[in-house]
């Protein structure tokens, strides 16, 4: 074979697929990180004319930000005190706007990486128990927990016992009465033993369905002690500046996605075993 | 993520591996050696163990967290998830090994006078040993590294410092998890593939 027909073969390939650039859409491992994703990857879908490329299951916050700041990923959705600690390894602040700022301004500055206004909702930390213990001990908030005489069987997840804001910070605020070290374990499982019974705290997020569908209640920070866990879109600069329309498109979805909204998806997906794809899709025909 | 942390949860990862493998053996070789003998056993249960093999830890945890006795949150569910993965190799290499023999060294055997109980000792296992002492190596050296699963459930092991790091970007912490597993794994393979040079006739 000659190399003209080769070549003439070659650019047609290359032009078959020139229009179509790529935007990749990543996501953490769990529930409410996914169904972010794929709402994002749909909606950009529907306003760019470009082909989304999912990576809608990436292990853990170190993995996705890694993947973004070396550009195999255009965007995630993240949590601006995840952010600020574990990413930036900054202190603690007790002011969400001044969290986003601070967050806004290092990762401008340190990866190119714009950092979105909100999408919404807020993910904080959230202590869970049993609704019918909180009932029968008459406990609301996390003051009333640490007044208990029993003390509790904690269970966390494991970025609880490293995280600045976690365990020790909760401690120091509530001074819960403990029986024996916090047990740490995967957090869907965790879920699952307080519904058991083996354990009579959880430390979870605030909007994960499964708390509700397993009959768990979240006891009231009324201590204001947990650091603000707002969501929004972390993407590349580059990204933003190749894709014309992507900042609209993004812009579109803004402060749209509220506590309420967030918690009953991530419920129907967890409990009701709806998909992910169909849940993201209604959720943006109500936009 | 002190030295004495690292050495506590090393030697509670080696603790649960150790477990996990004197289970999976204890039920694995006169299993394999009862399933040398019938064809159909064989199938059920080499097909069951195959089976657990391909449940993903983490929904192993959720079936086993409500179960009495064997189910809950710690180290005992963690043993048992270990043990039934770690169940596979064992039993696959000891009927492998057993059903190797060569027919005609068994029939010598027999024609010898051999009792079954002595052609299971004298000749099947000693001949056999090799394949399954591999199959207890290749168990061993996966279970530590499917050990760290443990964390997930509250079991302890190095898998706390590896999910911990992974959910707190922190590198430093997921190695201090990953080397000394790693260095587990490789004293582990030395250490059983020397014994099965040793402890075979060949």
């Amino acid at each position: 074979m000659g190399r003209t027909p080769f070549v003439a073969l070659l650019t047609l390939a290359l032009a078959g697929c020139a229009p179509r650039a790529t935007i990749v859409v990543a996501s953490k491992n769990f529930t409410e990180q996914v169904v972010l994703g794929e709402i994002l990857a749909q909606h950009i879908e529907r306003h760019l004319n470009v082909e989304v490329d999912r990576k809608l299951n990436l292990g853990g916050t170190l993995l996705a930000h890694q993947a973004l700041i070396s550009g195999q990923i255009d965007l995630y959705p993240e949590y601006s005190g995840t952010a600020l600690t574990a990413i930036l390894k900054m202190d603690p602040m007790d002011d969400p706007d001044a969290v986003e700022e601070a967050v806004r301004r290092e990762y401008r500055a340190r990866w190119d990486v714009e950092w979105r206004p909100g999408l919404g909702f807020n993910n904080a930390f959230a202590m869970v128990v049993r609704c019918e213990q909180a009932r029968r001990e008459n406990l609301r908030t996390l003051s009333d927990a640490a007044r208990r005489p029993v003390p509790w069987r904690l269970g966390v997840g494991y970025e609880f016992v490293q995280r600045p804001d976690g365990l020790a910070r909760l401690q120091a605020a509530y001074g819960l009465p403990l029986d024996g070290r916090p047990v740490d374990m995967d957090l869907g499982l965790l879920y699952r033993a307080v519904q058991q019974g083996q354990v009579d705290m959880a430390a979870g997020n605030a909007t994960d369905g499964v708390i509700e569908a397993l009959g768990l209640c979240v006891l009231d920070d009324d201590r204001r002690h947990f650091l603000p866990y707002r969501a929004a879109v972390a993407v590349r600069a580059e990204a933003l500046s190749t894709h014309e329309g992507l900042r609209t498109a993004l812009a579109a979805l803004e402060g749209r996605i509220g506590e309420d909204a967030m918690r009953r998806m991530n419920a129907a997906v967890d409990g009701g075993k709806r998909p992910v794809a169909e849940v993201a899709r209604e959720f943006l025909a109500t936009l | 993520m002190t030295p004495a942390e690292i050495w506590r949860l090393t030697v509670e990862h080696a603790a649960l591996t150790g477990a996990a493998l004197g289970i999976a053996a204890g039920l694995g070789l006169p299993g394999g050696v009862a399933m040398a003998r019938s064809v159909r056993t064989r199938g059920i249960f080499l097909g069951a163990a195959g089976v657990v093999q391909t449940i993903p830890s983490l929904a192993l945890f959720g079936f086993l967290i409500p179960l009495p006795f064997i189910g809950g949150i710690g180290k005992g569910t963690a043993i048992v998830a270990l043990a039934l993965y770690a169940l596979l190799p064992v039993l696959r290499n000891t009927v492998t090994g057993i059903l190797g023999v060569d027919p005609a060294v068994r029939e010598s055997a027999v024609a010898m006078g051999m009792t079954q109980a002595q052609l299971l000792w004298q000749v099947e296992l000693p001949l056999a040993a090799r394949t399954i002492l591999a199959g207890i190596r290749i168990a061993t050296v996966t279970t530590i590294g499917t050990a760290t699963i443990a964390a997930a459930i509250g079991g302890g092991g190095l898998g706390v410092f590896i999910f911990r790091g992974l959910a707190s970007v922190d590198t430093a912490q997921i190695l201090a998890g990953a080397i000394p597993a790693a260095a587990m794994a490789l004293l582990a393979e030395g250490g059983l593939t020397w014994a099965e040079r040793r402890l075979s006739p060949y």
